[in-house]
């Protein structure tokens, strides 16, 4: 059995930004048999283009058919496959606990947000196994409530 | 506005079926008289006909369908085009823009349902995006790998003025074409093609859409490599030229799967190397040591079949790019020829037809006879598409068309339709079974309301045959829902749509019916009562390898 790691491709796609752009790239993952792990999407830094960034598991297929794939939709400008580079991937995390919890998610790196008597809202951002164990790290210390994001991955410059 | 759009990109046909959510572009339709408008009886004949016309003269067909059910009667018809890379318009009229969402009357979700299945595709909710996505969807769906794309216009938007503005130059950043062929992967193939000791060539629907059968036939002849072709590939390669391996796949010639199996070098031009064409994929031409694939579609790259000389190109220009690299041949090569020559001799197409009843094989090469390569036939799906596609001898290109990829039954008369319309100085033949026919038959009416020289060879088995042939040979003999006892009396039918008929039910009333159709302007159907029990062969047993095809058990 391969690691389940090694079929994820990391992609950076920058799209237009259209009504219909999200539909198609999910689409297509979909009617490929891929599946989402991760997903992330903002603005990019060309007007009218949007930034995604993907983490998928491309099951059965060659792992270069993501890519490919994606490239064929009209509505995506440029696919860069990150899998396997040094790049800085960054995941956010915001989480509510009690406050008597607090000390050991501060000294992992946690920022508070805000407190109030229901409990204290911190923020955590890392690469995705920092945030793994900071949920683990949350589990034990009982959630009050938790929102997480996709990841946010740039190509290092060398 | 529309309809001008229209005019500007060349358009003479227009396939389509009014409704509430495109009245206001039908209310137009006057006074452009260069468009002519086809109204079919019901919207997949519409997308059948464009499809059939497009593919028949190389033009985009185009088709008008309103909201809701008339845009989702398409979706059969715009996925088999997009399945087999048919250029294709499709314009669906929308509910007003304001009503978008709140499940108007006749409201779908168009793009939803048919994302899946188009090239490409655009709502327009506002009148300054018309002039540019009418242009944009020509340019998208005849360029590249071509394709169907719809446009799905609001009603206000059809009904609000603008001035007339031509889009100036085309800006589609996210729309890469690939053109240029790498001359260095190009000497590669050459050279790699040029040192097989055993190469083979299959040749799809790519070599077509790119008229690169010249330099297909020349490349081959260079470097002496036989040529197959894949079911939609027929007509890239002639069947009578002496390196011909006539169809490859599932149900292609033994000869021609033999070589396959056996090759050493495998050049694919232009195909997608689906299954049909594999069959079990892990043991798909297992002595090759160097697949070559050629297609303008970067995807197909590995989808399948990893190449190790990939181009990403045009069929035309990658042929000829390799054309000048073909240096020396091996020096085995006469032997491979003489090899192929062997099987051509051991596994013949044959036929059995000692039973007294008629073989559609009979009455397929008595059509044969007549037409000499001068018709366009359009074939179903099922036993018809195989036997069409294998006891003709098509050695020009554009004369077999069929839904290959999707395989639509009830294709064949609407596109035949659309065919004639599209190449109106060739013989057009509708080859179908009878449970494909009923299916679109409503379209008769079309080819009777406009004198259509189509003639419908109908290969009636009482049965869906290609069901019952795989539920004999591969389910255990179960015989499940394929009788087809039921059906109307195909010469009253055709009365009553108004076109003459005639049924035949034995071997020598072939040639005096195919005369009567001849001799008769406008459409005219044959119901030929074959042989329930015929099957199609050679055939490849589900999840087998190629190697181990079926042939007819008698010899003919």
């Amino acid at each position: 059995m391969p690691e389940i790691k090694e079929k994820i491709r990391v992609l950076s796609v920058l799209v237009e930004d259209a009504p219909n752009t999200l539909t198609k790239v999910s689409g297509a993952i979909r009617r490929r048999g891929f599946h989402v792990r991760g997903i992330s999407v903002g603005p990019s830094s060309q007007p009218g283009r949007f930034r995604i960034t993907l983490q998928v598991d491309h099951g059965h297929a060659e792992a270069d058919q993501v890519r490919k794939q994606l490239e064929r939709l009209v509505e995506v400008v440029e696919v860069e496959d990150l899998t396997g580079d040094h790049v800085h991937s960054r995941e956010l995390i915001v989480a509510k606990v009690a406050a008597s919890e607090l000390d050991a998610l501060l000294k992992r790196g946690a920022k508070v947000l805000s407190t109030a008597a229901d409990g204290t809202t911190v923020e955590f951002s890392g690469e995705r196994e920092e945030v793994g164990d900071f949920v683990d790290e949350l589990t034990r210390h009982g959630i009050v409530d938790v929102a997480r994001s996709g990841p946010v991955v740039m190509r290092r410059t060398q | 506005m529309i309809l001008e759009a229209l005019e500007r990109e060349g358009v003479e046909y227009i396939f389509g079926y009014p409704g509430g959510a495109n009245l206001p572009i039908y209310q137009h339709l006057r006074e452009h008289p260069r468009l002519k408008h086809i109204l079919v009886r019901h919207e997949q004949g519409a997308a059948h006909m464009a499809d059939g016309y497009a593919r028949a003269c190389g033009r985009p067909g185009v088709v008008f369908a309103t909201s809701g059910p008339g845009a989702l009667n398409l979706v059969t018809g715009l996925c088999t085009a997009y399945m087999d890379s048919v250029p294709m318009v499709a314009i669906t009229g929308q509910v007003n823009s304001t009503q978008v969402g709140r499940d108007a009357f006749q409201e779908s979700d168009v793009i939803g349902a048919t994302s899946s299945v188009t090239k490409h595709s655009y709502l327009v909710t506002s009148i300054d995006q018309l002039p540019r996505v009418i242009h944009e969807a020509f340019h998208i769906a005849t360029t590249g790998r071509p394709g169907p794309v719809l446009v799905d216009i609001c009603k206000d938007v059809q009904m609000a003025e603008a001035d007339r503005v031509t889009p100036e130059r085309l800006e589609i950043p996210g729309y890469k074409l690939n053109g240029h062929v790498d001359l260095d992967h190009a000497r590669r193939a050459a050279k790699a093609l040029a040192g097989a000791e055993r190469p083979v060539i299959l040749a799809g629907h790519g070599v077509l859409l790119s008229h690169a059968e010249p330099q297909l036939q020349e490349l081959a002849e260079t470097a002496a490599a036989p040529v197959g072709t894949t079911l939609l590939g027929i007509g890239a390669f002639p069947v009578k030229h002496p390196l011909s391996l006539h169809m490859t796949g599932f149900m292609g010639t033994g000869w021609c799967l033999k070589a396959v199996q056996n090759a050493d070098v495998l050049m694919m031009v232009g195909m997608r190397v689906d299954d049909r064409v594999t069959a079990k994929l892990s043991e798909f031409a297992p002595n090759v040591k160097t697949f070559i694939h050629v297609d303008i579609d970067g995807s197909e790259m590995g989808k399948n079949v990893r190449p190790h000389i990939e181009l990403v190109a045009d069929a035309k220009q990658a042929l000829a790019a390799m054309q000048p690299h073909v240096g020396a041949l091996n020096q085995n090569r006469g032997r491979w020829l003489a090899q192929i020559d062997a099987w051509r001799e051991e596994h013949p197409l044959r036929y059995k037809h000692s039973n007294g009843q008629l073989q559609p094989q009979d009455v397929l090469i008595d059509m044969y006879r007549r037409a000499r390569s001068e018709a366009i036939v359009v074939a179903d799906v099922g036993q018809n598409q195989i036997w069409a596609a294998l006891w003709w001898n098509y050695d020009r290109p554009g004369l077999f068309i069929n839904s290959g990829g999707a395989g639509t039954m009830g294709y064949a008369l609407p596109a035949a339709i659309g065919a004639k319309f599209g190449r109106p100085d060739v013989p057009v033949w509708c080859v179908a079974g009878e449970g494909g026919f009923v299916m679109t038959a409503q379209e008769l009416s079309v080819a009777v309301e406009h004198q259509l020289d189509v003639k419908v060879v109908l290969l009636n088995n009482f049965s869906l045959g290609m069901v019952r042939q795989f539920q004999d040979d591969f389910y255990g003999g179960v015989r499940s829902q394929v009788d087809l006892k039921h059906m109307p009396d195909f010469v009253k039918l055709s009365e009553a749509y108004g076109l003459p008929a005639r049924r035949v039910e034995r071997f020598e009333d072939i040639g005096p019916a195919f005369d009567a159709a001849e001799r008769t302007k406008g459409p005219f159907l044959i119901d030929f009562r074959i042989d329930p029990e015929a099957n199609v062969y050679p055939i490849v047993p589900l999840g087998k390898s190629l190697n181990e095809f079926w042939e007819s058990p008698e010899n003919a």
